[in-house]
């Protein structure tokens, strides 16, 4: 019999296989016992011990720059980590909504929230507590801007944008939607009523970057952001400032009701105490407040934030 | 002889047209002219010329991507999580394949057709959600555990794998099936001895072509943060950050070419076996490596079983379905939903049909020539290749976005933003149909003196419409699963109110757009599969 034909009729052929020649079934009882080894090995090492309250899983809503945010986080976890004695870990998240769920789920203990999505992640998981807010969020601003073709100069009369194709922010973004729908509707303009609908650019440097190509006339967006980047020369001449909207409470951190379970009730004070401690002339604690454009941090509570809730429910957007 | 010519001469063949394709045929401008109408392109200016800077301001940072070493560092741990997901996924996706493959296959239930339908039914919900809405309802219930990611792509990649292997199985010869069974084997003997074996390669090819889909879906599951390459751009992305996002590109770009050219090696070597040798030492090899591989990446990425099961899990799993049911049944939603699904389809048939256009006018350039060519022709011919690679590896958001600097909102945007990646997809697909197809007639048209585009149109196009039509119309119910990506920033469709829903997390309206996202799929799945038979 001719080696070719043997091999097809399952006969054994020396040296005609290059590769070590073992039976179909070793192969498969060895590939099982690999993956189970495997298996087994990992889920032995990622349980944790009983009474350790693991780490401060950390993280923030994409908000403003998040791959600077996420890429310099360290430095934020290194430093509360250092002066509390903790072990915090920072996880990122991109997208407003998984912050939200995440933040129910307990997949993160405390969390750099917006006004809205504070809010929303508040009546998820019962027995979160609205820790620190930055000395601009007490009294925080949007900017309505509009592109010059348009020929609008700074008014604060808002029933002129309505007959222009206008972007939101982010759908949940408190200062790139909520807070500008609620004072269109005050000045008589329906918030979904933009000629084709209102779009959603998905953050506040989209926003400026189509405002600026004229997709959108006129958009709306997050006065710290339009202030830093007008400040750093990057806004085309295109995209001018229309208005300013009144002030309203946005941006915050909560704590989640799991993590004071695990590290005990007194981690909000000192959370606070942290975050309010945290002076300029330090330059760790500088690095910090840089990072989130803040001057200081202050206390905050949740009573800040009833104005937003009422509004979310009022737009739809807290259910 | 006399009888020979007494006989009626055979009736010839008539040739005539199949009244069928005719149908189809102008359904489908039907289609597209409806399509087209409801687009805004002939009904006034859908242009904004004033966008050029900013759509220049992208293409720039093409040229110059960043570098720094940071940053090359985050994108290559970035990368092995990508790599990690894929294998892993896909792995899952062919198991539960296999398994499914039993229930799913005719050849299990024989004549009872009622559970062969339930099952292919089933198959449907799975297999109509896109990898990452999968990934937005596992985050709701896994967190950030790296099962979500994995499964996001096995749960969809699972179910059509699982149809996939059931019609392979059916349709191998039975002639081993049979002897083995009228021997008095048992049927699950029969079917491993019978029928496995020949349905082997088939099995094996397919599933690595599901791998090469794998890298693609794990950077899109980036996109709504469960880690890696698409995380990376997404990132760079909300804030315009274009270097960043380009840098993310190219290594994406790398690695869906290193998974194509492997998973193409794989495919041709099962489809041209080599004569003689027992064991094919490069399919081997592949197979070890990819098992290799996924032991890796359970250990890279802490992945444990006990996460599926445990108190949490089962909490969050009755949070959400307490939440979701019963469905939202409103009016308003209901109307809305309608009216995104029209629109759903509007631009999924505009982006099919941009798509195969512009791979048909590419294909003679994607195509490696058969003959010999000059160094122009195939550099061309790489450099087509090459965008096209881009193309593709640019995920559809960032396309809507670019395209929305330059376009007026609408449905259009959106629809040329899938265009522009479905091309990306399809211009490959054409282009191996155009390798493959049979070069003779047109070759014989060329040496009896027809013009070359004459050999072309009457050599090769009656050949190869068949095939690509078919390539379009399975990339239509794909695109109509992704269109759910681009419905921000004013596009329309279904998209937007996913998003919406999901935003504020108004549970019962998820329900209700999912729903009506599966059926969606599964009407346009249907016409398909119906238009394919037509073609065939």
């Amino acid at each position: 019999m001719r080696p070719a034909r043997a091999a097809r009729s399952g006969g054994f052929v020396p040296g005609s296989d290059p590769l070590p020649t073992f039976s179909r079934r070793t192969l498969l009882t060895g590939t099982g016992a690999l993956l189970a080894a495997t298996l087994a090995g990992c889920g032995t090492g990622s349980a944790a011990a009983p009474g350790d309250p693991g780490p401060l899983r950390i993280g923030a809503i994409p908000d403003q720059d998040p791959e600077v945010l996420q890429r310099l986080f360290g430095t934020v976890a290194g430093s509360l980590s250092a002066d509390l004695d903790l072990d915090v870990e920072y996880r990122p998240v991109t997208d407003y909504a998984a912050a939200v769920s995440l933040f129910r789920t307990g997949d993160l203990d405390l969390v750099w929230f917006g006004g809205l999505t504070g809010v929303q992640a508040r009546l998820q998981a019962r027995g979160a507590v609205p820790i620190a807010q930055r000395d601009i969020d007490e009294e925080f601003h949007s900017v309505f801007v509009v592109n010059t073709a348009t020929g609008l100069a700074p008014a604060d009369d808002l029933a002129s944008l309505a007959d222009l194709r206008f972007t939101y922010g982010s759908e949940t973004s408190t200062s790139g939607r909520l807070m500008p729908a609620y004072y269109l509707r005050e000045a008589g303009v329906d918030p979904e009523g933009f000629p084709g609908g209102p779009g959603f650019s998905g953050s506040h440097d989209a926003t400026i970057a189509l405002v600026a190509s004229g997709t959108y006339q006129a958009g709306v967006l997050n006065e710290q952001v339009w202030r830093s980047r007008t400040e750093s020369g990057e806004v085309d001449p295109a995209v001018v400032a229309y208005a300013r909207t009144p002030a309203y409470h946005d941006y915050h951190w909560l704590l989640g009701p799991g993590a004071v379970a695990r590290f005990g009730g007194g981690l909000g004070g000192r959370l606070t105490g942290w975050f309010t401690g945290l002076s300029a002339g330090d330059p760790d604690d500088a690095a910090v407040l840089e990072l989130f454009g803040a001057g200081s941090f202050l206390p905050t509570e949740a009573a800040n934030y009833r104005q937003i809730e009422e509004i979310g429910r009022d737009l739809g957007l807290v259910s | 002889m006399t009888a020979v010519l007494q006989r009626a001469a055979p009736p010839a063949p008539r040739l005539r047209r199949d009244r069928r394709r005719w149908v189809w045929g102008l359904g489908g401008l039907a289609l597209l002219g409806w399509a087209l109408a409801g687009s805004g392109l002939l009904s006034g200016p859908v242009l904004n010329p004033a966008g050029t800077g900013q759509v220049g301001r992208f293409l720039a940072a093409a040229v110059r991507p960043e570098l720094g070493a940071e940053f090359l560092r985050v994108v290559a741990g970035s990368t092995l999580v990508t790599v990690a997901y894929a294998v892993l996924g896909a792995g899952l996706a062919v198991l539960i394949g296999a398994l499914g493959a039993i229930p799913a296959s005719r050849t299990t239930w024989g004549r009872r057709r009622s559970g062969w339908l339930l099952t292919r039914g089933g198959l449907a919900l799975p297999r109509g959600l896109h990898e990452a809405v999968w990934g937005l309802l596992l985050v709701n219930v896994l967190g950030l555990d790296p099962w979500v990611g994995v499964l996001a792509i096995a749960v969809p990649y699972g179910a059509i794998t699982a149809k996939v292997f059931a019609d392979l199985l059916d349709e191998v010869p039975r002639g081993g099936y049979r002897a083995l069974l009228a021997a008095g084997a048992g049927r699950g003997a029969a079917t491993l001895y019978g029928l496995l074996p020949p349905a082997a390669g088939g099995l094996l090819s397919y599933s690595f072509y599901r791998l090469e889909c794998a890298v693609r879906s794990a950077v899109v599951l980036g996109l709504i943060g469960a880690g890696g390459l698409g995380y990376q751009l997404a990132l760079s992305f909300t804030s315009l950050r274009w270097e960043q996002v380009w840098t993310t590109v190219y290594a994406l770009a790398l690695l869906c070419l290193l998974a194509d050219v492997a998973g193409r090696a794989v495919r041709r070597r099962v489809a041209a076996p080599r004569p003689g040798s027992r064991r094919d030492p490069l399919l081997t090899g592949a197979v070890l490596a990819v098992l290799a591989l996924a032991g890796w990446a359970v250990g890279y990425l802490a992945l444990s079983p006990a996460a599926l099961v445990s108190a949490r899990t089962r909490e969050q799993v009755a949070y959400v379905a307490s939440a979701a049911w019963p469905p939202a049944t409103d009016g308003d939603l209901l109307a809305a939903v309608w009216s995104a699904s029209v629109e759903t389809v509007r631009m999924s048939v505009l982006a099919v049909a941009f798509a195969t256009a512009g791979a048909v006018a590419l294909a003679g350039l994607v195509a490696r020539p058969g003959g010999p060519t000059g160094p122009g022709r195939r550099a061309l011919g790489v450099l087509t290749r090459l965008a096209l690679l881009l193309l593709r590896a640019v995920p559809p958001p960032v396309w809507a976005l670019v395209l929305l600097f330059v376009l007026l909102p609408g449905v259009l945007p959106g629809a040329l933003a899938l265009g522009v990646y479905t091309l990306g997809v399809l211009g490959r697909l054409v282009g191996e149909a155009v390798e493959e197809a049979d070069r003779r007639p047109g070759d014989a048209l060329r040496a009896s003196g027809a013009s070359p585009v004459g050999a072309w149109l009457y050599g090769s196009v009656p050949a190869l419409a068949g095939p690509v039509l078919a390539l379009a119309l399975y990339r239509w119910e794909v695109v109509v699963r992704d269109t759910v990506f681009v419905g921000l920033l004013g596009a329309g469709g279904i998209g937007v109110l996913l998003s919406a829903a999901t935003s504020s997390f108004d549970w019962p309206a998820v329900t209700t757009v999912l729903i009506a996202i599966v059926l969606l799929t599964v009407v346009v799945d249907l016409v398909g599969a119906r238009a394919r038979t037509a073609l065939r």
